[in-house]
C-alpha cells in the first residue's frame, strides 16, 4: 500500500482542533458536574448507622488478630449474640424503592446522564457532522482488516489500509486515550481534597448504601461468625525478650 | 513520594488503608504521566508496529524498577504486593500511550 499524502491543512483543521475540543469538552463536563451535582448529597440516619456498623463489623474481622482474645470476643458478641447481638436485634426491611418511582432517584439519574451521556452523542454528533469524511492519521502499528469499520467510519473505501484513521474514529480514539488524562490534570487541581475524600469513603460510606441492608447485615453475620480468632501478638513478649 | 504506613516492624505489618489508597493514588499518577511521555517519545522517534508496543513494555518495567528503587529494601511497607505495582492500570496506561503515540507520529511524521 502506498504512502497516502495529506494535506497539511488537514492537520490545522481537522486533527487539532478535535483534540483540543475533546479535551476541553471533558474538562467542562468535569466543571459542569460539579455545578449540578456539587450539592451534598443527604443521607437518611438508618442508612448512616447501618453502614457505620457494617464499616465496624469489617474491621473488626479484618483486625481483630491485634485484639486480645477477650476483646475481639465481646465486639463480636455486640454484633453476633443470638439475642442481644446488633445485626439479629436490628429489623430492616428492604428498601422497596423502585428507581423509576423515587422522584428524588430520578433526578439523580437525570444528572448523570445530562453530564454523561449527552455531551457524548451531541459533541459525537457534531464531529461527525462537522469534520467528516478526512482521513485523518494513520496509526503506526498495522492492523487486520477486522479494525476497518471501527478506524475508517465514514469512509467507505476497500483498498485503503486499515491502518489510516478517519475523523470520526479519531475522536473516539480520543475519548478513551485522555480519560486517565483527565484525572492526571483534574487531579491536580484538588490534589488537596483527594484524602479528604478518601477519608470521607472510609469513614462515611454512607452514601453508597448497599441497597438491602437485611442481606447485608445476614452476609457479615456470616463472615463474622465463621472468623476464627487468631492473635497475630500471641509470641510477643517472648520475641521481646530475645 | 509515599508516605509510610503505621509502622510495626516483623512479621506483621499493619496497613493504613487509607495511605495504602494514597499510594496506589500517586502510583497511578505516575503511570499515567509516564504512558503520556513514552508515547510522546516513541511518537516522535517514529518507532512503529511491535518496536512500540516493545517500548511501552519497556517503559512499565522501567517505571516499576524505578519505583522498588525508591521504595528500597522496604518495599513491603509502602505497597502489599510488588506484582500488583508492575500489572496494575496496564491496559489504561496503553490506551494513553496508543494516543499519544499515534498523536506524534502523525505530528512528526505523517504529515
Amino acid at each position: 500500500m502506498a504512502e497516502l499524502l495529506l494535506d497539511a491543512n488537514i492537520r490545522g483543521w481537522v486533527f487539532l482542533p478535535i483534540v483540543v475540543i475533546t479535551f476541553l469538552v471533558g474538562v467542562l463536563r468535569h466543571y459542569i458536574s460539579l455545578l449540578i451535582g456539587g450539592s451534598q448529597k443527604k443521607a437518611d440516619i438508618q442508612q448512616v448507622q447501618d453502614s457505620q456498623a457494617l464499616l465496624r463489623a469489617r474491621l473488626l474481622r479484618e483486625n481483630g488478630k491485634y485484639l486480645t482474645r477477650s476483646a475481639f470476643q465481646m465486639r463480636r458478641y455486640y454484633f453476633n449474640d443470638e439475642e442481644v447481638g446488633y445485626f439479629l436485634t436490628q429489623k430492616r426491611t428492604a428498601p422497596a424503592s423502585n428507581p423509576m418511582t423515587d422522584p428524588s432517584m430520578m433526578t439523580e439519574m437525570l444528572k448523570g446522564n445530562l453530564t454523561n451521556v449527552l455531551p457524548m452523542i451531541v459533541i459525537g454528533g457534531w464531529i461527525n457532522w462537522m469534520f467528516s469524511g478526512f482521513v485523518t492519521t494513520k496509526v503506526p502499528f498495522p492492523l487486520t482488516l477486522r479494525f476497518k469499520p471501527m478506524l475508517q467510519r465514514g469512509i467507505e473505501l476497500l483498498s485503503l489500509d486499515p491502518a489510516w484513521v478517519s475523523s470520526a474514529s479519531w475522536y473516539f480514539l480520543n475519548v478513551f486515550g485522555l480519560r486517565s488524562i483527565y484525572a492526571l490534570v483534574l487531579g491536580e487541581n484538588n490534589a488537596a481534597d483527594q484524602s479528604r475524600q478518601f477519608q470521607d469513603q472510609m469513614s462515611g460510606a454512607a452514601v453508597q448504601m448497599p441497597v438491602d441492608p437485611k442481606a447485608a447485615f445476614k452476609a457479615e453475620w456470616e463472615a463474622l461468625e465463621i472468623y476464627q480468632h487468631q492473635s497475630a501478638l500471641e509470641g510477643l513478649a517472648a520475641e521481646m525478650i530475645e | 513520594m509515599p508516605k509510610p504506613k503505621s509502622s510495626k516492624p516483623g512479621d506483621h505489618t499493619a496497613y493504613s488503608e487509607l495511605a495504602v489508597r494514597n499510594n496506589a493514588a500517586v502510583v497511578e499518577y505516575c503511570r499515567t504521566s509516564m504512558a503520556a511521555l513514552s508515547g510522546c517519545t516513541a511518537g516522535i522517534l517514529g518507532l512503529t508496529g511491535f518496536y512500540g508496543f516493545g517500548f511501552y513494555v519497556l517503559a512499565v518495567i522501567g517505571l516499576w524498577v524505578l519505583l522498588l528503587m525508591r521504595a528500597g529494601s522496604k518495599w513491603n511497607r509502602y505497597f502489599l504486593n510488588r506484582k500488583s505495582l508492575l500489572t496494575n492500570g496496564f491496559v489504561g496506561g496503553l490506551c494513553t500511550y496508543v494516543l499519544f503515540w499515534t498523536f506524534f507520529y502523525t505530528m512528526v511524521h505523517v504529515y
